[in-house]
């Protein structure tokens, strides 16, 4: 009898065991965010691997260092074979429905040469910065050829222009911003017919105060040798659904490797929080290849340094972290874009030349949920998503000012403090002492009020009562 | 009670400077007692600061807190100070006895007590946009506590105005040179020890 429970014990503990979910050690890399203080910490991973693919498993033969990845509005993957100049287009399924080898180009036979961006119209225009011919080719959705934008051409371009498109992006008016190889006045910019129309945002000269000095003491053959200060170049390039420009600089010192574009090429990202998205605090700080918008203001970039996502929100806040260089799934050997697409992401690897994608957990979902709800104004809503977020991750510093704002605006001012504190947001904070105080004044005025009057009254009348002998006292002092 | 009269002398040379330092030093009304007692109710205060400012203008990491070093920026530096400025002051022809400068500093640096314990207090009820009333008292409790600070080195050194200031500016100098001696001192006593140790262990692993 005693032997026949204790298997039945031991079985229904093997099928509980059995029945409960991975634990999250299983994957291949650490979530983790940045508090206010810049300390790392732990985090519920945001996005899991879920399947990869290569060339091989596309059934096209291997990639060879594949430099692009779009993901076109209907689902489609658009892979830049930038090695054997050729683009391959995957359906959802990760079924081949195309692969664009060359092209007829007038009377002759074409094809690209090293290509190394992709970008696909919502119109299904495909657009390759065809890096060694010097060109950009637009393709229609079948692959047959429709133009090709030379170098650019004006007075302003001088006679050493070296043009080497790496990066191609089309906005919704159909002006073409193209990223050059060591094109540092910024992104050339044509209009849609093709004629270059000028330079746009420029990234602003760095210089250190050191280098300054020592060039300003040396003589003119060794400030040759020395190093320019030259604007650094950007290196990618995406465009959101207003139109605006988002680029990345692979530059380890600076502050702002992210900008936002508006069309007149002035940077307008919001960085409200304490630290600017810059990737990881280390003292060997992230390089960013590439960005992705999302929509709502989210962007993801990602490091080459340790080939990681960082996602921000239209804040410049950081939602989470995913990736890591490695050689499991999940991990990358060298990143080379990403994209996103609903609830999965996809990472380019170019060395490996696979993709991998990503799905959101659980986690990933509700804090994606919230921050939507929180970015357009829906606090309430939202609040009921971020407290879910806390259960899982009680570091969560965005939940707790999302908290709090959503209180504040209920007028539970006390609380909306609390949580304020917690989430490090002293602006918000301080409204909400300010309310508090209000309130709380209006409702204790009357007990303030009277204890002032009664230690006026009090200390007038200790006063006397101790002037009073005293007095007595000197005058007997005379007296005596 | 004469705790609560050295109290009320100690106001009293916080608001009369002049007045109170020269019955310090010529009356001998100041006590070195009292000099500490002030300077571990500033090292406290200090603490309780960092510790309990009102949020909006507390920018301190709560895990980076630590008391010791509160005693590490407030007593040692007294210290140096005082030091310094006794070195200085006997080749410059100063009248004053090291235990005057150091109850003269201590006496000094009430106002930080005074106008910090109400500040805490205010910095707890205050928004972000009247953050910067917290601000100007802390600075005014500076220059309260450097203001006294001159008047006293002035008063108890028997110095003109001119010589006073060349004083306190040498004696920050004098501040740099002795840490600068302090650290090499260090420096040498550890590379001799570790010179030794590592003898030490060439014997014993040999022997």
């Amino acid at each position: 009898m005693r032997i026949k429970s204790s298997i039945l014990v031991l079985v229904s503990v093997l099928l509980l065991v059995g029945l409960c979910p991975r634990p999250a050690g299983a994957a291949p890399y650490e979530g983790y965010t940045y508090s206010y203080w810049g300390d790392a910490v732990q985090s519920p991973i945001a996005y899991l691997p879920s399947r990869a693919i290569s060339g091989l498993e596309a059934g096209t033969g291997a990639w060879n260092v594949p430099g692009d990845l779009f993901v076109s509005a209907e689902g489609l993957l658009y892979v830049l074979d930038s090695g054997n100049g050729r683009i391959v287009v995957l359906d959802k399924e990760w079924n081949t429905l195309r692969v664009i080898e060359g092209f007829r180009n007038g009377e002759k036979k074409d094809s690209f040469n090293n290509p190394e961006g992709l970008f696909v119209t919502d119109a299904g225009r495909i657009y390759v910065a065809d890096t060694e011919n010097r060109r950009l080719v637009e393709l229609d959705g079948t692959g047959t050829f429709v133009r090709e934008i030379g170098a650019p051409k004006a007075d302003v371009i001088g006679a050493g222009f070296e043009y080497f498109p790496r990066k191609v992006i089309v906005d919704k008016a159909g002006r073409i911003y193209v990223v050059g190889r060591g094109v540092y006045e910024g992104l050339i910019e044509f209009d849609s017919d093709g004629q270059f129309t000028g330079f746009m945002g420029t990234n602003k000269v760095q210089f250190d105060p050191v280098d300054l000095f020592w060039k300003s003491v040396s003589t003119k053959e060794q400030r040759e040798k020395m190093v320019q200060f030259i604007p650094l170049e950007f290196n990618n390039v995406d465009v959101d659904e207003d139109g605006f420009i988002y680029t990345t600089t692979v530059d380890k010192k600076t502050f702002s490797p992210v900008k936002r574009l508006n069309p007149s090429g002035i940077d307008v990202l919001r960085v409200s929080s304490e630290i600017p998205p810059i990737g990881d605090l280390s003292l060997d700080r992230s390089a960013f290849i590439d960005i992705d918008v999302t929509g709502n203001g989210v962007y993801r970039a990602l490091d080459t340094t340790r080939g990681r996502v960082f996602t921000y929100n239209e804040d410049g806040k950081l939602l989470y972290v995913i990736g890591q260089l490695g050689s499991q799934l999940g991990t990358f050997k060298n990143p080379a874009a990403v994209e996103s697409y609903e609830n999965a992401l996809y990472v380019l690897d170019r060395d490996l030349g696979r993709i991998t994608e990503f799905t959101v957990t659980q986690f990933g979902s509700m804090v994606n949920e919230a921050n939507t709800l929180y970015s357009s104004g829906k606090h309430d809503e939202a609040a009921k998503l971020w407290r879910e977020v806390l259960k899982l991750d009680a570091n969560y510093e965005m939940a707790y000012v999302g908290i709090g704002k959503s209180l504040l605006r209920q007028g539970e001012y006390k609380q909306a403090m609390t949580y304020l504190k917690l989430g490090n947001d002293r602006e918000y904070y301080s409204k909400a002492l300010g309310k508090y105080r209000r309130e709380y004044m209006r409702d204790h005025f009357s007990i303030y009020m009277t204890g002032m009057i009664a230690v006026l009254l009090g200390g007038y009348v200790i006063v006397r009562l101790v002037k009073r002998p005293r007095k007595g006292g000197r005058v007997q002092d005379a007296v005596s | 009670m004469p705790f609560l009269k050295d109290i009320k002398y100690s106001l009293h040379v916080a608001v009369h400077p002049f007045d109170g330092f020269w019955d310090l030093k010529y009356e001998n009304k100041g006590k070195l007692r009292m000099a500490l007692g002030i300077l571990i109710a500033l090292t406290v205060t200090m603490i309780v600061k960092r510790q309990y400012v009102g949020y909006v203008v507390n920018y301190n990491h709560p895990l980076a807190l630590n008391s010791i070093n509160e005693l590490k920026y407030i007593i040692f530096p007294f210290l140096l100070w005082c030091l310094a400025n006794w070195s200085l002051t006997t080749l410059m022809d100063g009248e004053g006895k090291f235990a005057e400068i150091v109850i003269t500093t201590g006496y000094a640096l009430l106002p930080l007590i005074l106008i910090n314990i109400p500040n805490i207090l205010l910095s707890n009820v205050i928004t972000l946009r009247e953050a910067s009333f917290y601000h100007l008292l802390d600075a005014l409790a500076t220059l309260w506590f450097v203001w006294l600070l001159f008047i006293g080195t002035m008063t108890v050194h028997q110095y003109t105005v001119l010589k006073t200031i060349t004083t306190m500016l040498l004696t920050l100098a004098v501040v740099a040179i002795i840490i600068f001696l302090g650290l090499l001192f260090f420096n040498l006593i550890q590379q001799i020890v570790s010179f030794v140790y590592t003898v030490y262990q060439e014997l014993s692993i040999r022997g």
